[in-house]
């Protein structure tokens, strides 16, 4: 539609990583002339009063987007606590061995500290 | 159950137990395919739907529990091979990966016309389950329709495999839409949209359009069943699965587990 | 010049407890040693999924199939995220995951020893998930404090699963040491068989050279003997709470060290095991794992050509608008 005039800028979806053991996540989209443009500006869009360890720019049209539908995205369908730590309840079990229930969490402090 | 004539329940009990067989069968094959899909991400898609097959067919089990039957786990550990009324043709062992999307495309497809069927009925701890499943069972047919599609397109041998795939579970098609005994409670319960007729016939036009988009052979007649598993006919396959299924269970079948 | 300059800031930055990134520079030994952990990692936790998933389809209950299913897909996923990472890392000498996978097969990468073992009894799949992920949850706790931020990333997501994977297997074990006699039996047999491979597990107290220099870039930061004696600490005096003995006549805390005190696992036998492959079950599940890579390439194959033809379909379609 704008071939004859000067053509619009590309759209970067922006992604930032708040800390060095975070993911990325989606704040929103800009237009910028290339992809090193888009991260330089990004800065000033999106992080004014906040810092990043690191940010992401995608080109918007690299992006596949699922429908909104129940055949493409995770749904509540059927009871699945058998996958869940909380669908256990091995304390009442350990307590009649008198021994104590372990959790994931005192392992690790455990084994970091 | 209490605004359940006796003879509704008879009936409810008689069309819900081949669905729950069907998922629970269709989940143990599904789960001897773990470690062993073509690749990573599939393999744990396809472990999820196992997943979600088992936990349809624990829903049917309990809810045959409650009106009357033993409990979800006795049904499933402790049925001769024939008590069990899955379709024949999801008890035979898994053959190739062609042959197994194959399958559980046709399947799916054949599941959906059945969940829509089931929405009718008036008998809510049904409808809120089917409800339920639904939302998982459709992005089960998303899932092997693209695979079947991809396969259908894909090189010449993945086509030919997929296409031998088609011809063998056709063989055994024959009683997947049968009911049996069931079949005669369908109008009563308000379930004539599940009857061996109107499914036989929704299903074979979405897989004729679906077979001449791709321009596969076009599919022959449904054949009559050699062997019908909803009257508890099976082959030696299902007397197998069983027989593996309950052998660790067998060692103490009361104790616990 | 420039090297030894960007290595000091290199190990300036991971003694002062920054992560690195797969897009920062590093020295190749720093990638080497990356890629074969976790390499070994993620093929580990494939290779892992075989000795339980022979026991989905005996499952004894509902709850239990459901559960075991759920396990071994996640440990398969373990196998995803870690064998991406170590693609990653192995893009500068041309190597994917076909050629990762590959590697296993034809003997470059090898597993933990433990997966080369044989699961004979119901038993055996409840220890692996209380004694096996007991011990792997211990080394990658540690492995959250890695130096390499993807992999410390990823561990995070692991390590929440394997919550998850202990409480299974604690509830097979603890249904079996409440059971009847058949089954309190089959699972002291079951203990008496992972106990030494458990040992083996950690590692030589006398680490080796890629252990040694692992620490110094803190892609670990435990020895192999902390870690035995932090599993050992927790798990001897549960095993024993259930009624259950450990087959080892040496084992004693010495009071004065507070350290435990075991007989050393035959060595010599389970590295032979892990060099070639001879244990009980290796090759069996080697070529389980053949099965699905090799003999199913004509899969991946189809699909990506599938997905060609699906896009050159796509462009043809735009330009002709
Ligand atoms: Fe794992
Ligand atoms: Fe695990």
């Amino acid at each position: 539609m704008h071939e004859s005039q000067t053509a619009e800028f590309p759209v970067f979806e922006v992604f930032v990583q708040k800390e060095s053991l975070g993911f990325h996540i989606n704040v929103g989209s800009l237009r910028a002339a290339s992809p090193e443009l888009a991260l330089q500006l990004a800065r000033e869009i999106f992080f004014r009063r906040e810092t990043a360890y690191n940010v992401w720019v995608v080109p918007q049209d690299c992006i596949f987007s699922s429908p909104h539908d129940e055949a493409h995205l995770p749904v509540e369908g059927m009871d699945k606590r058998y996958r869940l730590p909380g669908g256990y309840d091995n304390a009442t079990h350990w307590k009649r061995f008198k021994a104590k229930a372990m959790t994931i969490e005192e392992v690790a402090k455990d084994i970091r500290s | 159950m209490d605004n359940l004539l006796q003879g509704a329940a008879h009936g409810l009990m008689a069309v819900i137990k081949p669905i729950a067989d069907d998922e629970w069968i269709l989940g143990h094959r599904g789960s001897e395919w773990l470690a062993l899909a073509p690749d990573l991400e599939g393999d744990m898609a396809l472990s999820s739907i196992s997943q979600d097959n088992l936990g349809h067919a624990q829903f049917y089990y309990e809810l045959l529990h409650s009106l009357g039957l033993p409990s979800a786990d006795e049904q499933v550990y402790l049925r001769t091979a024939a008590e069990w009324t899955n379709a024949h043709l999801l008890e035979v062992p898994n053959h190739d990966w062609a042959g197994t999307i194959a399958l559980r495309y046709l399947y799916q497809v054949f599941d959906d016309i059945r969940h829509q069927g089931l929405l009718a009925s008036p008998y809510q701890p049904l409808t809120d389950g089917v409800r339920k499943i639904r939302r998982e069972a459709q992005y089960h047919l998303q899932h092997f329709q693209t695979g079947f599609e991809m396969l259908a397109i894909g090189t010449d041998e993945s086509r030919q495999r997929l296409i031998e795939g088609v011809n063998q579970v056709w063989e055994m098609l024959g009683d997947l839409f049968s009911w049996g005994p069931a079949e005669a409670f369908l109008p009563d319960l308000g379930l004539q949209g599940v009857s061996e007729k109107v499914v036989k016939t929704a299903w074979m036009d979405r897989i004729e359009a679906q077979f001449r988009h791709l321009g596969l052979p076009e599919p022959a007649a449904i054949p009559q069943p050699a062997l019908n598993g909803r009257l508890g006919q099976h082959s030696e396959a299902l007397a197998d699965l069983l027989d593996e299924m309950t052998e660790v269970r067998r060692i103490g079948l009361s104790a616990p587990w | 010049m420039e090297d030894t300059g960007r290595m000091a800031a290199f190990m300036a930055r991971i003694e002062s407890g920054e992560k690195i990134e797969a897009t920062d520079w590093m020295p190749e030994e720093y990638r080497n040693l990356l890629i074969k952990q976790i390499h070994m990692h993620g093929i580990s936790e494939i290779m892992g999924a075989y000795p339980e998933k022979e026991w989905v389809p005996k499952a004894p209950t509902i709850r239990r199939k459901l559960a075991l299913n759920a396990k071994v897909q996640d440990e398969i996923g373990h196998g995803q995220m870690l064998l991406r990472l170590a693609e990653d890392l192995s893009r500068p000498y041309g190597r994917g995951r076909e050629e990762l996978m590959d590697d296993v097969l034809d003997g470059r990468i090898k597993f933990h020893n433990v997966f080369h073992m044989e699961a004979p009894t119901w038993a055996d799949a409840g220890v692996i998930g209380f004694l096996v992920d007991g011990g792997a949850i211990i080394t990658q706790a540690m492995l959250l404090d890695s130096s390499y931020a993807p992999y410390a990333r990823m561990l995070k997501r692991i390590v929440a699963e394997e919550s998850f994977h202990m409480q299974h297997g604690e509830a097979v074990v603890l249904a079996l040491a409440e059971g009847n006699q058949a089954q309190r039996e089959m699972l002291q047999g079951a203990i008496n068989r992972w106990w030494a491979p458990m040992m083996f597990f950690f590692g030589p107290t006398q680490m080796g050279k890629s252990a040694e220099a692992m620490m110094g870039y803190r892609i670990r930061t435990k020895t192999n003997e902390e870690l035995r004696q932090k599993f050992i600490n927790r798990y001897v005096p549960r095993i024993r709470a259930l009624g259950m003995t450990i087959p080892d006549a040496e084992l004693r805390l010495d009071p004065a060290t507070q350290e435990w005190h075991y007989s050393q696992p035959d060595w010599e036998l389970y590295n032979a095991m892990v060099r070639n492959n001879t244990g009980p079950r290796s090759q069996a599940r080697l070529a389980l794992r053949r099965q699905a890579h090799v003999d199913q390439r004509w899969v991946r194959e189809a699909m990506n050509a599938a997905a060609q033809r699906i896009a050159n379909q796509g462009s043809e379609r735009q330009s002709a608008m």
